[in-house]
């Protein structure tokens, strides 16, 4: 019973995490992007190539697959998105595209199997009867901590208000002297950063594959409906509500049917309650 | 309907190229236009739905998946003939449609493409884990009875089956249903406020799209002898028939086709240079540049540059 | 006799607003009334509630005689009522033939499948409301504002209606549109049609209407002819007030 509640709280900081970016496009940028999972699957890959094979401390190996992760954001955003300025049909295709093209690039570099990412703080610790790996709690602790910096970034700086005030009225905003172009330009590359971070972590928790893209992007998707658009703490609680109940389901029922409830609640939300359960307040 | 000489002729040309092909290609790119012609039915499938009326089907293969593995299940598990199971399992498909409909009831947009997504994913973890002695678990299943042999009579099957398909598709969509259902993905408010039902228009657009994607599957999975859930309820599955449908040319029928047999042979190319599942990133990167330089697909640029070369006509493809 | 549009102590509320308040007002046969009140008195949500689009809270909506509280926009419009919206929303990829066939369309798929499009009948509507012959293969991205509401009003015809409301028809338009439209009206009116007209444009609306009825926070301050309206204390201030 313990472990379980170990295991869930644990998890659900990284899902949070994963989660929290796409949120924050979704919220400011009012898009979907698709392509969110392939800045895991960048991340995971470039921190895999720096710090594992060629041996760059791993600090350093984070730091370079959140700067890669940002820059493709940016990328992504002034190629893509501003192009089809407006047209959501258009956003959400080309990112589909682009998810594919980037995963088809992984394989083409590294090859289609499998890789095993070496913890980044390797140990094993006992918490409450449970067995719990450093490197796992060292995730957990690093999402909470990216959440926390994330939250007062948005509610204290004067550039988080101004993605609060894009996120509520985009030509309001622009009125009262907010460049909703800059503003949108940073979110993407904040969202490509968290992404990334997320997909280290992400990777080492499982393990690194050219497909390691689909899953987060769904935990995200369903953090998104079910908490309501681009609130923090609606994420965070979604976060957990999945965390556990793939944690239960793993645990009570069959590992098989870990991902089963998730997809369970993206559909019920949606058709039962289309405005999410805590509703769409901003940011 | 307006149809037109030149429909005619077009239409009739087109019929005698597929006719013609097994004359001058090898029974390798037979087995490759086999595929083409699949791709098609499945693309056409898409574009009845999501290229009339805008709602974004990301689960498609959920529909064929429930087409291919009823009639494999009926065939290979109950011993169910394959002139009974293929009617069967369309209408176990029209039933799915009704499934992916009921939420476009209520939601759209964004949030629609996300419901028909989960509805895949859905559905490739259960039918591993529920009654594997069924569907075969996360392995498929394999020996299921085909109806052709031969590459042969598998291009005239499958040839005939997708222009069939493509035939009637195209003539449904010149009425004024057709014109309707893409007065829907312009703008649904004002279809409403014109005295149509958009409930009954939409449901028409599910069932048919399910019946066509229900039919495709049936046939396909009689044509493999094999069915496994991860090539079925797959990304690239998903990806590749939204982009032959986008990049032929959406609501257009004849653009899916277009676009079906552009991708598949775009892919064989690749092959002897990438042989893995890196071919996706040339064929990903040639498919979003076409789609961000024309989103309405190759049939727009074909339209484009006929209207350059014979200004003086009016003209108008088959759309 | 029943009168084309009966409404009955209408209530509308959102959450703790009342949009409507116990509004009641008849429109007879032939009949144009305007209906005039400040910006947020209610006027949009009338037209809402008649076409079905939000459902009242209570009170009733008599069409023909007959009580339309539970149909559907559809089923309303095949009774007969039909609306413009202030911004026009037309089918962005269809000609001006096009968008006028969607209003013309039977409810029915099967007969959308079998009928031909009636051609004539749609030239015959598109030149009535005043579009030249050559303006027929255009898109709605080619044309004015006034084109647009013209537009609007030719596929609201399209569908048979008998009573028509009009939503802010003079917005955005020029002087020379507005005469367009509002001669337009006048045939249409000579011609039997029913109208509700919403217009921030009392000078426009004048010579089209034979009643006005004013409302404020949803509910009716005055009604009658245009003149007696303009000079009731209660208009006056609530114009002054909002302003």
């Amino acid at each position: 019973m313990l472990q379980i509640i170990v295991q869930g709280l644990l998890l659900s900081g990284l899902y949070a995490l994963i989660a929290m970016g796409f949120t924050l496009i979704f919220s400011v940028g009012r898009v979907l992007n698709l392509a969110y999972g392939a800045y895991l699957l960048i991340g995971g890959y470039i921190y895999f190539t720096v710090s594992q094979t060629l041996g760059v401390p791993k600090v350093l190996g984070l730091l370079l697959a959140a700067m890669v992760g940002c820059l493709v954001g940016l990328l992504k955003y002034r190629l893509l998105v501003k192009p089809l300025k407006g047209n959501h049909v258009a956003v959400e295709i080309s990112t589909l595209i682009l998810a594919v093209v980037v995963q088809a690039g992984v394989v083409f570099i590294y090859g289609d199997s499998s890789k095993i990412l070496l913890p980044i703080v390797p140990g094993v610790t006992q918490v409450a009867g449970a067995s719990v790996t450093y490197n796992l709690l060292a995730a957990t602790i690093g999402s909470w901590a990216i959440l926390f910096a994330l939250y007062w970034f948005v509610r204290k700086t004067h550039v988080g208000r101004a993605m609060q005030a894009v996120s509520m009225d985009t030509k309001g905003a622009a009125i009262s002297g907010v460049d909703p172009d800059r503003i949108n330009m940073f979110t993407w590359g904040l969202s490509g950063m968290l992404g990334a971070t997320a997909g280290v972590f992400f990777a080492s928790y499982t393990q690194l594959s050219p497909s390691m893209w689909v899953a987060p992007l769904i935990i995200a998707v369903a953090v998104v409906i079910v908490g309501g658009i681009g609130s923090i703490i609606g994420t965070l609680i979604v976060a957990h509500i999945i965390g556990f109940m793939e944690v239960l389901a793993v645990a009570v029922i069959a590992p098989e049917l870990r991902g089963v409830f998730t997809m369970l609640l993206i559909i019920g939300v949606l058709v039962i309650r289309p405005q999410g359960l805590f509703g769409r307040e901003e940011l | 309907m307006g149809l037109r000489w030149y429909h005619f002729a077009l239409w009739a040309a087109f019929i005698a190229i597929m006719v013609a092909i097994p004359e001058f290609v090898s029974k390798g790119t037979l087995r490759i236009i086999i595929f083409a012609n699949f791709l098609a039915i499945f693309a056409i499938s898409w574009d009845v739905l999501s290229g009339r009326t805008g709602y974004i089907s990301f689960g498609h293969p959920f529909l064929i998946g429930i087409g291919a593995y009823t009639s494999a299940i009926l065939t290979k598990r109950f011993d169910v003939p394959i002139e009974w199971a293929i009617p069967a399992a369309v209408v176990m498909t029209m039933i799915g449609g009704i499934i992916v409909f009921l939420p476009a009831l209520r939601i759209k947009g964004s949030y629609f493409a996300l419901v028909t997504l989960a509805f895949m994913e859905l559905t490739y973890q259960l039918v591993q884990v529920i009654r594997p002695d069924l569907t075969g678990g996360t392995r498929g299943m394999s020996g299921v009875q085909t109806l052709t042999r031969g590459a042969l009579n598998g291009y005239y099957l499958s040839a005939s089956l997708m222009v069939t398909i493509a035939l009637s598709m195209w003539l449904l969509m010149r009425t004024q249903l057709g014109t309707a259902l893409s007065a829907i993905g312009m703008n649904e408010e004002s279809v409403r406020g014109s005295g149509l039902s958009t409930t009954k228009l939409k449901l028409f657009a599910f069932l048919t799209s399910a019946f066509v994607a229900g039919l495709g599957g049936a046939f396909y999975v009689h044509y493999l002898g094999s069915i496994a859930p991860r090539a079925l309820f797959d990304i690239n599955f998903l990806f590749t028939i939204i982009v032959a449908a986008l990049i032929g040319g959406a609501s257009t029928i004849i653009g899916p086709v277009i676009g079906a047999f552009f991708l598949t042979f775009l892919l064989e190319y690749l092959r002897p240079y990438l042989p893995g599942a890196e071919r996706y990133f040339i064929y990903g990167l040639i498919a979003l540049l076409l789609y961000m330089y024309e989103p309405k697909g190759i049939i727009e640029l074909l339209r484009k540059g006929w209207h350059r070369l014979f200004s003086r006509h009016s003209v108008e493809t088959p759309s | 006799m029943s009168h084309p549009l009966q409404i009955d102590k209408l209530v509308k509320r959102f959450g703790g607003l009342v949009a409507t308040d116990n509004l009641s007002f008849t429109v007879e046969q032939g009949q144009s009334v305007g209906l005039i009140g400040p910006n947020g008195a209610g006027k949009t949500t009338v037209f809402a509630q008649i076409m079905g689009e939000h459902r009242q809270t209570s009170g009733s909506i008599r069409l023909y005689g007959k009580d339309i509280g539970a149909a559907s926009t559809p089923e309303r419009i095949r009774l007969g009522v039909s609306r413009t919206y202030q911004v026009p929303r037309p089918f962005a990829e269809m000609t001006v033939l096009e968008n006028i066939r969607v209003g013309q369309m039977p409810n029915n798929l099967w007969q959308m499948i079998r009928r031909k499009p009636q051609h004539e009948k749609e030239v015959e509507l598109a030149l009535s409301v005043g579009f030249l012959p050559s303006d027929l293969g255009k898109t709605p991205g080619e044309l004015s504002m006034g084109d647009l509401r013209k537009l609007e009003m030719a596929r609201t015809m399209a569908t048979g209606t008998s009573v028509m409301l009009l939503d802010e028809v003079f917005a955005g338009l020029t002087v020379a549109e507005i005469a367009q439209i509002a001669s337009l009206i006048q045939q249409m009116r000579k011609d039997g049609m029913t109208f509700l007209i919403v217009s921030h444009d009392l000078k426009a609306l004048e010579p089209l209407v034979d009643k006005v009825i004013a409302i404020n926070y949803g509910a009716r301050i005055a009604e009658g002819t245009f003149a007696e309206v303009m000079n009731n204390a209660d208009v006056r201030s609530s114009y002054l007030g909002a302003a």
